[in-house]
């Protein structure tokens, strides 16, 4: 007999009506079975119901069953409010373990709803929220399961959207993996929670989580610290690390340095410093010879004494008794490290010497865009000088100026000014001889005065380029030289140097000297003045803002409104919803300049939040204002919103990429090059390419320039479309019929393209996720170009090297091979471009094809070795590391050639990378440690600087970058005058004097 | 047997003993019994296990069922006609396949027609009818209540009240009674629609109503809006029309504006 099937619940229904109990009530559990197949039916039905739920006679148990039967009709209706309502008043008979598309939807409904009464709550201060009891109740039961089950995840994003913190806590300490849990929680409460303060808290109980666990992540407890901006708690466990007995511990106190180091945040950083205790008993004699350690050693016994020094290694010195604790001593030893690294020095000086020593940048190229460029055209000409700035951004080298004096003179005016700032770009973090560099063009005290005031000026503000955000040393002559002077372009120069040196340090005394030169309303000045002045109050939202917006509305130079404006878009960086009183005020202002300047506040406020206020609003402005200025900002600005999730951008902004509107398509392109530079995305690239032949110029120049931002370091083989927008550059630059405004924008891209000699990308993230406050903030101003073309440099701010750096425990670089487990060809550097006929031009690009070359020699010739021995036997590898490398640098000049040789062979599908090497972002995730290396690193990570642990400590070890380079390193290069600036990069005494190359006959 | 199914049987013989008896009170109490001790056997709807005696326990519960729907026409008890036909039904329809088929089915699906008729719900009667077979159509039973409920449709309203004279069942004298009062509620319902107001003569007669009174009775009871003044009945109070609806212009105004506003500012 077929089994009957049920084609009703109407029997059921009509038994609800009789007045037996027991029958409604057997009628009430037979519905609740079959309430999936017959919902239509009982829901005619469910007012009968709910008036059994609310019939106080019944027993509890049936009126919580009546309740879960109407809550599921309604879930079936569709209306979750009542299902989810009627779903509490069910309360234990709604089972959260229940596994069907009901219990879910409603559990994501109840917990939606909890977290929103809770951030509502949170967000209105009201403490007493009134939550009902059985709402919280299933959240719980919910939480709880998820813990049970091991699901520790889920339960850590639920407790955090719902603002439990108790139960955030219960589910990390009792998850299997505290550490994994704990990195996974930092992750999201910096990706998912979007105010401030709330993140600031379940930071603030992270850090306490931490510090419970037996061996706590001082790594992380650190990164977690800075947010929340506790220099004290850094402290403190950066000394329990330096004292430690154990040099591991060491170890990784310089390695937490150098991470809170690659953030950026330089008032954090100079507390962290500041408040490292000093050792009890300092004897004075034991820190004397550390104190100028690795990195002044030089500099110490011949600089200037202006310069920059490790500040206080000294300082505290008192003459003590000489034969100290030697604990103390070794803690005085140590400290004096992390200063230099805390301070900046020491990463700066490391990455100086690897950016100079891994130089590949193409002077050919330089050398057509030179030669095509119409002489009179004084544009073009700037430009080129930006890109050869760009170009050698942080490499010291300097060949192409020193070798086109007569050309570069052809500047005047503001093009000298920005020829001259140009020199503080290619010797960014050239801390220790940055003011001797530029000593030549410097304002000369009252003595003479022979140097026109547009170098002068331009060398303060290539002093704030070297220096940015670590100018602790140069501060000073910064101040005394604005206060100097009444001239409004050493004015100029000044401000924006003095902004960016004491980026974000908030220092009055600069500030009311700022005031004072924007007081005088003149308006070149008074432009820097505005922008020094955000730069300086970076992230503070401090009162000043407001001071600033009332001199805007006075004052009747444009100029100045919009560099306060810009400098009051800054103070507001990252403050998030804090800032919404200032953005208000600015949005709704009659000026277009401030409601231009409102478009960066939001900009900067929310910068890498994806925040969809923000975005809601900055689209709205995009499309709504009666300003030009104000739509291309806003549209633009929508880039640095967005620039955690690169992503997103092309897809926001593609609708406005087709706008009629010039200005539209202009920051369209602009914010897919600031949020998704150095990615390579393939989106983004589509979506520029058609904008790179707008039929407006300045529309193809920004095109021009964000592919060139989103391309950088990407190579052919990556993404063919990398060669042909080097073609197509080329042909623009080569055009002479091409618009001045977009022959500058393919100027531009060049060099942005092979910016810092080819090893540094554009990263507006920390590896922790961070924001980097000075990439941000350099982007930012770099995007003003478009009024003030000196601002172009800012973009340097923004570069970040791409190389992995290990150091040893004396910050030394030490010979240490890994492991790019992909094709070397994907990742390697563009080829040079090949010569054209001349002969001059073929010498310079050996030169330095010779040193680049070195490094692929090397890497080549290892793969051969490597094929050869099988893996187990690399063991001696390390040790006969010495032998080896010494025997290749004989080899390097001659083997100039060899990697066109090699060519023939098949591609090996991985590549032994060597201390320091480049490693860009795309092949972070290949980079492995040889198993049996000699070091073994005390985080892992594919880039930056890592400490590595040296496992046989009492073998010599090869030293890869040494402090005196000049020799080992490039023994080629010595002769020719192509390397100079390697000897002024590394040590003073060979520093070729800086001779007075521009001549500029004024 | 099963000590439970003999207990039920006992219960339900006592049940005919009371109807026959015409002791309704004693019949409810035991009626109402007898369904929570069904609620015990698993074969019964909705569950419909298959158990040994489960055909057994089905025909009797049917019978149950039966018997209550038929008593509850007897107790004149209209709802709980309703509850005593749904439950029964499944008997009818699901368990169709597993039982003999029932003297009473006909007669009850029939009383269930007039009764829908009764209370006015057509869709609904209709929805019963569609689901029957042809050859339950063909059933007198049936056939009388689908001729009803066509006459009441046409509005021959006389052959209504004439059908009561040939009704299949005695049980259908109580529905056919109340059938009368719903023709009436119709007609007045069509009157107020139709006319302003009647003179008090041609209202008694539309009304099927022998004399004055009862129209004034029935008027009273059910219409108290009705006004019967100078020999006639006014109706107008009851046209309390609805207002026609008012067109949201200031709302379509807005809207249009603002779409006007935004092609403006296509990006």
């Amino acid at each position: 007999m077929a089994a009957t099937m049920v084609s009703s619940a109407g029997g059921l229904l009509a038994m609800l009506n009789e007045t037996h109990p027991l029958l409604k009530l057997h009628a009430l559990s037979n519905l609740n079975s079959c309430v999936d197949q017959f919902w239509p039916e009982i829901s005619t039905s469910v007012p009968i119901i709910e008036s059994l739920y609310e019939d106080e006679e019944f027993d509890q148990h049936q009126r919580q069953l009546a309740a879960l039967l109407v809550s599921k009709v309604f879930y079936y209706l569709g209306e979750l409010n009542d299902s989810l309502s009627y779903a509490l008043g069910a309360s234990s008979l709604f089972d959260v373990s229940e596994d069907s598309d009901y219990v879910h939807t409603l559990l994501a409904k109840a917990i939606d709803e909890y977290a929103s009464i809770k951030s509502k709550a949170a967000e209105s201060n009201d403490e007493a929220a009134n939550v009902d009891p059985r709402l919280e109740a299933i959240v719980e039961r919910m939480l709880d399961k998820c813990i049970m089950d091991g699901k520790y995840q889920q339960a850590m994003g639920i407790a955090i959207e719902c603002r439990r913190l108790d139960k955030l806590e219960e589910a990390i300490t009792r998850s299997d993996n505290i550490q994994g849990t704990l990195s996974y929680c930092i992750n999201v409460s910096h990706s998912f929670v979007n105010r401030r303060e709330y993140r600031s808290e379940v930071l603030r109980l992270l850090v306490k989580v931490y510090q419970k666990l037996p061996s706590p992540d001082y790594l992380s407890i650190c990164q977690c610290l800075m947010f929340l901006d506790e220099p004290e708690g850094v402290v403190s466990i950066l000394e329990k690390l330096l004292r430690s007995e154990n040099k591991d511990d060491a170890l990784l106190a310089f390695q937490v340095a150098f991470d809170l180091v690659e953030n950026e945040h330089q008032a954090f950083l100079l507390n962290v410093r500041d408040h490292l205790p000093v050792p009890k008993s300092q004897p004075s004699e034991a820190v004397q010879p550390v104190s100028s350690g690795p990195a002044s050693a030089q500099n110490e016994s011949s600089t200037a004494a202006e310069d920059v020094q490790m500040a206080d290694g000294t300082s505290a010195s008192v003459t003590t008794v000489p034969e100290a604790d030697p604990s103390e001593v070794m803690y005085a030893e140590r400290l004096t490290k992390i200063r230099g690294i805390l301070s900046g020095e020491t990463s700066i000086q490391l990455t100086l010497q690897f950016l100079y020593s891994h130089n590949k940048s193409d002077l050919l190229i330089l050398k057509t865009i030179k030669q095509s460029v119409e002489m009179r055209n004084s544009v073009c000409h700037s430009a080129t000088i930006y890109s050869n700035a760009i170009m050698h951004a942080g490499t010291t080298v300097d060949t192409f100026l020193r070798e086109n004096l007569d050309w570069l003179s052809r500047a005047t005016n503001w093009a000298k000014f920005s020829a001259t700032a140009g020199l503080g770009v290619i010797h960014r973090g050239h801390l220790q001889q940055g003011r001797s560099l530029m000593a030549p063009y410097l304002p000369q005290g009252g003595a003479g005065g022979g140097g026109s005031p547009y170098s002068e000026g331009g060398a303060l503000y290539a002093l704030g380029l070297i220096h940015a955000n670590h100018g602790e040393g140069i501060k000073q002559f910064l101040r005394d030289s604005l206060r100097s002077t009444n001239v409004e372009v050493i004015q100029h120069g000044a401000c924006l140097g003095l902004g960016l040196a004491a980026l974000g340090t908030a220092d009055e005394d600069i500030y009311d000297d700022i005031k004072n030169v924007l007081y005088t309303d003149s308006a070149v000045a008074g432009e820097a003045a505005g922008i020094s002045m955000g730069l300086l109050m970076v992230g503070t939202a401090s009162e000043k803002a407001s001071e600033m917006l009332t001199y805007a509305h006075e004052t009747q130079h444009e100029k100045i409104i919009r560099g306060l404006a810009l400098g009051i878009a800054l103070t507001v960086y990252g403050r998030e919803e804090e800032a919404d009183t200032l953005i208000e005020q600015m949005t709704r202002d009659q000026d277009p300049i401030l409601r231009y300047g409102g478009m960066y506040a939001l900009a900067l406020a929310y910068s890498g939040t994806a925040n969809n206020k923000a975005i809601r609003q900055l689209l709205h402005f995009a499309v709504s204002d009666v300003s030009d200025d104000v739509r291309r900002t806003a549209v633009l600005a929508l880039g640095f919103v967005l620039y955690s999730e690169p992503e997103q951008t092309p897809r926001i902004v593609s609708l406005l990429s087709e706008s009629y509107n010039p200005h539209v398509r202009y920051g369209a392109a602009l914010a897919v090059g600031i949020s998704c530079a150095g990615t390579g995305l393939s989106e983004a690239i589509s979506l520029l390419e058609p904008l790179t032949s707008d039929v407006v110029d300045f529309v193809r120049q920004g095109a021009l320039i964000a592919m060139a931002m989103v391309m950088v370091q990407i190579n052919e083989a990556n993404d063919s479309r990398v060669g042909t927008f080097r073609r197509q550059l080329e042909k623009i630059i080569l055009d002479k019929h091409e618009d001045t405004m977009s022959k500058m924008g393919a100027i531009l891209a060049s060099g942005i393209l092979d910016a810092g000699g080819r090893n540094v990308t554009i990263k507006l993230l920390s590896k922790t996720k961070h924001d980097k406050i000075t990439a941000v903030v350099g982007l930012a101003v770099f995007s003003q170009f478009w009024y003030w073309y000196p601002l172009i440099y800012f973009v340097s701010l923004a570069f970040s090297p791409t190389a992995l750096i290990g150091l040893n425990y004396d910050l030394k670089v030490p010979r240490f091979e890994f492991l790019s487990h992909a094709k070397p060809s994907l990742f390697e550097y563009p080829k040079p471009t090949t010569v054209p006929t001349t002969t001059s031009a073929v010498k310079l690009p050996t030169a330095v094809l010779s040193t680049s070359a070195k490094a692929k020699a090397r890497a080549n010739k290892k793969e051969a070795d490597q094929k050869e021995k099988a893996i187990a036997e690399k063991t001696d590898t390390s040790t006969a590391g010495k032998g080896k490398s010494s025997s290749e640098k004989d080899g390097d000049s001659m083997q100039v050639d060899t990697p066109q040789e090699k060519k023939a062979e098949p591609e090996p599908s991985f590549e032994i990378l060597v201390n320091p090497a480049r490693v860009v972002p795309a092949q972070e995730k290949f980079i492995k440690i040889l198993e049996d290396s000699r070091y073994v690193p005390v985080k892992s990570a594919p880039s930056g600087f890592v400490l590595l642990r040296d496992l046989r400590p009492t073998e010599p070890e090869v030293l890869s970058l040494t402090d005196a380079p000049s020799s080992t390193q490039s023994p080629a290069s010595g002769t020719t005058t192509g390397q100079q600036g390697s000897a002024s990069a590394m040590a003073v005494d060979e520093e070729p004097q800086p001779p007075a190359p521009f001549e500029y006959s004024t | 047997m099963d000590p439970k199914l003999t207990e039920v049987s006992q219960l339900f013989e006592r049940l005919k003993a009371a109807i026959t008896r015409k002791d309704y009170d004693t019949c409810t109490q035991q009626l109402s019994q007898l369904k929570v001790m069904l609620t015990g056997f698993r074969s019964l709807p909705p569950l419909f296990e298959e158990t040994p005696n489960s055909v057994h326990e089905l025909t009797l519960a049917r019978d149950i069922f039966e018997h209550a729907v038929l008593l509850s026409v007897k107790i004149e008890d209209q709802d709980a006609f309703e509850r005593d036909f749904f439950q029964l039904k499944p008997y009818y329809t699901d368990a169709r396949n597993r039982l003999p088929e029932s003297p009473n089915e006909y007669i009850i699906l029939g009383l269930n027609l007039l009764r829908l008729l009764v209370q006015n719900r057509i869709a609904e009667f209709h929805t019963e009818l569609e689901l029957l077979t042809s050859t339950a159509l063909e059933n007198p039973c049936i056939k009388h209540a689908v001729e009803l409920e066509q006459s009441f449709m046409e509005g021959a309203y006389n052959r209504v009240l004439s059908a009561k004279q040939n009704v299949p069942n005695e049980t259908y004298g109580y529905f056919m009674d109340l059938l009368a009062k719903t023709v009436r509620d119709e007609i007045s319902g069509c009157s107020e629609k139709a006319y302003d107001y009647l003179s008090v003569d041609d209202a008694r007669h539309m009304l099927l109503f022998t004399s004055d009174q009862e129209l004034l009775e029935y008027s009273k009871e059910e219409h108290p809006e009705w006004e019967i003044k100078n020999g006639s009945v006014f109706f107008q109070k009851a046209k309390d029309s609805a207002p026609c609806k008012e067109i949201p212009s200031l709302q379509l105004i807005n809207q249009t504006l603002s779409y006007a506003r935004e092609l403006e500012r296509i990006v």
